[in-house]
């Protein structure tokens, strides 16, 4: 009586995986066999009962498909517990220090100061709650967004910072060259030239002297210059 | 006069070489130079260094160890101090030349001098002046360059 190939392989006490090494076949299909799910053709039958040590005929050609295990059924889910009371939200905080200023300062933007401000939020500054105080940032930031009020000069000291610019230099170097000036340049060598301005860059003046040449003077070669007429 | 004007002055004397060139003959990683020529800040520190650029530029290392001291941020200060109370400055330029007088404003590269009352006013490259009032160790500058 034919078996079917997996109760053979088990009884000789070998994995699926030694059959499809042994036999060749790919284990992919051996499973199929297995399942029922394809018919052995006679040429894998007869390898099959060689690595088996069995003859062809004991082995069952479509083996007979297993039972289908029954699908466990999912546990209900448990009920919720009865919600409990809402307890009330806690009060906001009051507003930050911070908060107030960033109100105050967006609010200057508009005009408007810390009385008018409390008169259209309705209480005193002091008394804003943290949400509240978000609330009207935002509302503000909003308006800011909108109606681009103009921006204000911001008023504190800063450093000034003459490093950062030649500015001065240039200016100085343009009124010369607007007023028609005749400057005298001394330059590292101890040469002189003099002339008026007609061009200039942060590295270099050109002028032209009194002759009409025009001449570029690098300034990292000029030592110091001035109105023409003055002594050094 | 900082020692990145010095530098870049040294360099200019030796035939104007490129940074990265000159960098490379002395043995020192590339960029150092450049740094030391452009920072504002007090640069060259590591000694060993300055040594190599002093034997490249045949100077004395006591040279640029003295400009060391003397860098563009400092000359600022002296600047800004000048200008905020209206003292009276003095600067020894490479020329050779002492100018005194009232910093009437300054920037980047230059500064505006009032040398007198009905003198015209004298706009100095911040990188010709060699030394300046108040700066350390300036009896000893002018002993080195007598």
């Amino acid at each position: 009586m034919p078996e079917d190939l997996r109760k053979i392989r088990e009884r000789k006490g070998m994995s699926i995986n030694q059959l499809a090494s042994r036999s060749g076949i790919p284990l992919a299909r051996l499973i199929q066999y297995e399942k029922g799910a394809e018919e052995i053709p006679y040429t894998e039958l007869s390898r099959l009962a060689k690595s088996l040590y069995v003859e062809e005929w004991d082995i069952n050609p479509r083996s007979t498909p297993p039972p289908r295990k029954e699908q466990p059924t999912r546990p209900s889910k448990p009920k919720k517990p009865p919600q409990k009371e809402k307890k009330p939200r806690p009060k906001s905080p009051p507003a930050r220090e911070a908060q107030i200023t960033h109100i105050l300062k967006l609010a200057a933007r508009f005009d408007i100061d810390r009385e008018a401000l409390e008169t259209e939020i309705g209480k005193p500054l002091e008394e804003l709650t943290q949400k509240e105080a978000r609330f009207w940032n935002n509302h503000f930031n909003e308006r800011i967004i909108k109606e681009k009020p103009p921006k204000h000069p911001i008023d504190r000291k800063r450093s000034y910072l003459p490093e950062g610019v030649d500015g001065f230099e240039l200016a100085y170097l343009q009124e010369q060259q607007d007023a028609n000036a005749t400057l005298h340049f001394t330059l590292f060598d101890g040469q002189a030239f003099e002339g008026t301005v007609i061009g200039f860059s942060p590295y270099q003046i050109i002028i032209r002297e009194p002759g009409g040449d025009e001449i570029t003077l690098n300034k990292l070669a000029l030592a110091y210059y001035r109105k023409a007429g003055g002594e050094a | 006069m900082s020692l990145g004007d010095e530098l870049r002055y040294l360099r200019a004397l030796h035939g104007g070489g490129n940074l990265m060139g000159i960098e490379d003959e002395i043995g020192l990683t590339p960029g150092a130079l450049r740094y030391m020529e452009q920072r504002y800040r007090r640069v060259g520190e590591d000694e060993e260094v300055l040594s190599k650029i002093a034997a490249y530029y045949d100077v004395p290392l006591e040279k640029l160890q003295w400009h060391r001291e003397r860098y563009r941020k400092a000359l600022s200060a002296y600047l800004h101090q000048a200008m905020e109370f209206g003292t009276t400055a003095r600067f020894e330029l490479r020329t050779g030349e002492t100018l005194t007088g009232r910093v009437r404003w300054w920037d980047l590269g230059a500064f505006g001098l009032e040398t007198g009352d009905d003198d015209p006013l004298t706009v100095v490259q911040r990188h010709a002046v060699l030394d300046w009032e108040g700066s350390i160790n300036n009896e000893a500058m002018n002993k080195r360059d007598s």
